[in-house]
């Protein structure tokens, strides 16, 4: 155990240096962050204009005054659009916003300007309407109907209760979040386990590795290895996903009751724990039998395809959620974790199916433990050659090098 | 020889891979505090021998004891080997290399520092610590794979071309080293096709062709065995031919002869005596080296199969 340790360490340090690792780990989430930042940057810098109104309904009060999160919205009413484009073009207003005479029966309001109205704008004046046409009612009153209603859905068969707004996108956000993130961990972690695999041969060093610490070992400590990369990785990702949540959201979550969905996190942890060392000890498989690492890449172009197999499936899991397709993915064991965790996100799966669901992919799991452990004692010293099918099985079915990788060595 | 004192035991052992047969009952021992030469022609088997003795493949039958029994996980950390296959992590330092290789031999963190200073320093490589193993020269990188396979100070080496691309110089410093290991009372099975090394460091050699062992035993008796056909004469006058010498050629103002098969050098010894155009000053059978030996044991398959190959 202390020698795969030392293996995992090596596998970890020697990679997290390395900079694709690091363009991997913080430069996503930095373009992530910054391309989520430039639209609420140029919204806070959008400065909030005179606007004339006209009242073409005739129910609306006179408003001359909005005040929005610190801001304030003068507001100036014109007899008719003719006199509001007046003020608009002489400068005395900056938009003008008309309230058609249709618009209880669903007309939409019109505004018009040199420039496209700012979200903050466009909330100040669905306040200044609200107001207008409420006018002469309490305060109070219109705060409260500013979101008249946060509903609370009980399931009629469990009982179980969920609150609309942020506590409903949390408990749909959570599952997919973890399915979205085991997807890119594949890509940038277990999918990497092949080259690492042909690196290590590579690098002729095996021969001498190998008469310290057993094959098994020395496969297992890699994947450790690259888990805890994977692993660093999904921590920076969190990390920085939780900050931007709670620096451009915050006032969003405030005064709601959230709770954290431990039922969605438990399964996360079950599906995707196994899940990615399972996809992991695939891609190593995939390594030893690449002659280089080209091959190993395009090998795991493959396995990448079956991590991301799952979202060419979302349509038809969308629409029949509990449908045989979606309990077969769910069950099979390349597409447990992504589909399992969709679904979660969108019906309540039953239990049996999510425990089946693990305990095929644990199985599995054991098995390319046992599988890969094998070709590679078989073959681990066979440098720069692919292996064929019948060389694979060969190695499986014993243990021992080939006749042409003693025949070249000798 | 005690039981004890025995640290490989090869009994019978034979490899096949498919229908190649590798190795074919090939028997030998290494005991404590012996340099052992394990000799052959490339593809005659010595690394099938050295891989099924460190358990890297199981031999198709026969038995193998290392260190006193079957191969452990414990025993790993008691057996240093460079192979032939040369190669470090490109991407590592040469110190943080040999830690890590250290610690896979199960060095303490402490003391796998300690052991790498000191040869480090031992084979002038102290100032190259931190280079990346890819910056290092072939000969560097020979000498830390060295340290690699030693520093762990086993009880068991093996080596294979240790001195493939050195220099006199770093020859000596690694000779040194292994003077040093086998005065401990480690065993050294040496892999080569340097037989001036052989005869000068190996007291026992075995010497395998196409999967057979041919010699196997101490190298003066191996040597005593073969009788040199070659005698070097000193003498005043010259000469032209002598009956039962097939090779006559002047050099180093005598003469290098090479008899023919069945002549005993006492019988030309006479004739040149008896010649009243020369006066012979020195005669002295030429000892037979190492490198005839293998000449002879394997040299004529080896060309005939040249010959084949190239036909």
């Amino acid at each position: 155990m202390n020698k795969l340790w030392l293996v995992a360490k090596n596998t970890y340090l020697q990679r997290i240096r390395s900079s694709t690792f690091l363009l991997l780990t913080f430069g996503i989430p930095l373009i992530m962050i910054v391309a989520g930042a430039i639209p609420i940057l140029t919204e806070l810098r959008a400065e909030i204009p005179a606007v004339g109104y006209v009242d073409q309904t005739g129910k609306m009060g006179i408003v001359e005054r909005i005040e929005f999160e610190d801001e304030v919205l003068s507001l100036k009413p014109y007899p008719d659009g003719e006199a509001g484009l007046a003020g608009l073009e002489n400068g005395e207003i900056g938009g003008l916003l008309i309230l058609p005479a249709d618009y209880f029966e669903g007309g939409s309001p019109q505004y018009q300007a040199g420039k496209e109205p700012s979200e903050k704008l466009t909330e100040a004046m669905e306040e200044a309407i609200r107001t207008g046409l409420l006018s002469g009612a309490p305060a109070w009153q219109i705060e409260r109907l500013e979101d008249p209603a946060n509903f609370t859905y009980a399931a009629q068969s469990t009982g179980k209760q969920v609150s609309e707004g942020p506590a409903v996108i949390i408990r749909v956000a959570i599952p997919v979040f973890f399915a979205m993130v085991f997807v890119l961990t594949i890509f940038t972690g277990a999918n990497q386990m092949g080259s690492v695999m042909v690196q290590e041969k590579d690098q002729r060093a095996m021969e001498m590795v190998i008469t310290s610490i057993s094959p098994r070992e020395l496969v297992a400590g890699k994947v450790m290895g690259m888990t805890l990369l994977s692993m660093t990785q999904v921590a920076v990702w969190i990390l920085g996903a939780g900050t931007a949540v709670f620096l451009f959201f915050r006032e969003d979550l405030i005064g709601h009751a959230l709770s954290v969905p431990w039922n969605a996190l438990l399964w996360a942890g079950l599906l995707c724990v196994p899940g990615y060392f399972f996809f992991a000890l695939v891609g190593a498989g995939l390594g030893v039998i690449a002659g280089d690492v080209t091959q190993a890449r395009q090998l795991a172009g493959m396995l990448g395809f079956l991590g991301m197999g799952p979202l060419y499936f979302m349509g038809i899991i969308v629409n029949a959620v509990d449908g045989p397709l979606a309990v077969g993915l769910t069950l099979f064991p390349f597409t447990a974790p992504t589909i399992g965790l969709f679904r979660m996100a969108l019906t309540e799966v039953p239990t049996w199916q999510l425990l089946v669901s693990v305990l095929i992919l644990v199985g599995s799991l054991l098995l390319s433990i046992w599988l890969v452990a094998r070709v590679f004692r078989a073959t681990m010293l066979l440098y720069g050659q692919k292996l064929k099918p019948a060389e694979i099985m060969q190695a499986i079915s014993q243990s021992g090098l080939s006749a042409a990788a003693e025949g070249k060595e000798n | 020889m005690s039981e004890n004192n025995v640290y490989l035991k090869i009994e019978d052992v034979s490899k096949s891979f498919g229908e190649v047969q590798a190795v074919r009952g090939v028997s030998f021992q290494v005991h404590a505090g012996e340099i052992f030469g394990l000799l052959g022609p490339n593809g005659a088997g010595k690394t099938t021998l050295i891989r099924s003795a460190l358990d890297i493949i199981k031999p198709t039958s026969g038995k193998i004891e290392i260190l006193g029994g079957a191969m452990t996980e414990e025993k790993k950390g008691r057996i240093g080997y460079l192979p032939e296959e040369r190669g470090l992590y490109d991407d590592m330092t040469l110190w943080d290399t040999l830690i890590y290789l250290g610690r896979l031999k199960g060095l303490t963190a402490k003391t796998a520092q300690e052991r790498s200073e000191k040869y480090l320093q031992e084979l002038d490589l102290w100032e190259a610590r931190e280079r990346k193993i890819q910056a290092l020269s072939r000969g560097m990188t020979q000498k830390a794979q060295f340290i690699a396979g030693v520093m762990h100070e086993p009880d068991l080496i093996i080596i294979d071309e240790p001195f493939s691309g050195l220099d006199p110089v770093n020859t000596r410093l690694i000779k040194q080293l292994l003077y040093r290991m086998r005065d401990r009372g480690a065993g050294i099975i040496m892999s080569t096709h340097q037989m001036v090394q052989v005869e000068e460091m190996c007291s026992r050699i075995l010497l395998i062709n196409q999967g057979e062992g041919v010699l196997y035993g101490k190298l003066d008796e191996i040597r005593s065995r073969f009788t040199s056909n070659t005698v070097e004469v000193d003498m005043d006058g010259e000469i032209d031919a002598v009956q039962g010498v097939v090779q006559l050629e002047p050099r180093n103002g005598g003469y290098h002869m090479v008899l023919g098969e069945g002549v005993r050098a006492e019988d030309v010894l006479q004739r040149l005596v008896s010649n009243p155009d020369v006066t012979v000053e020195r005669y002295e059978r030429v000892e037979i080296s190492l490198d005839d030996i293998f000449v002879q044991v394997v040299g004529g398959e080896v060309l005939n199969n040249a010959e084949e190959e190239a036909v």
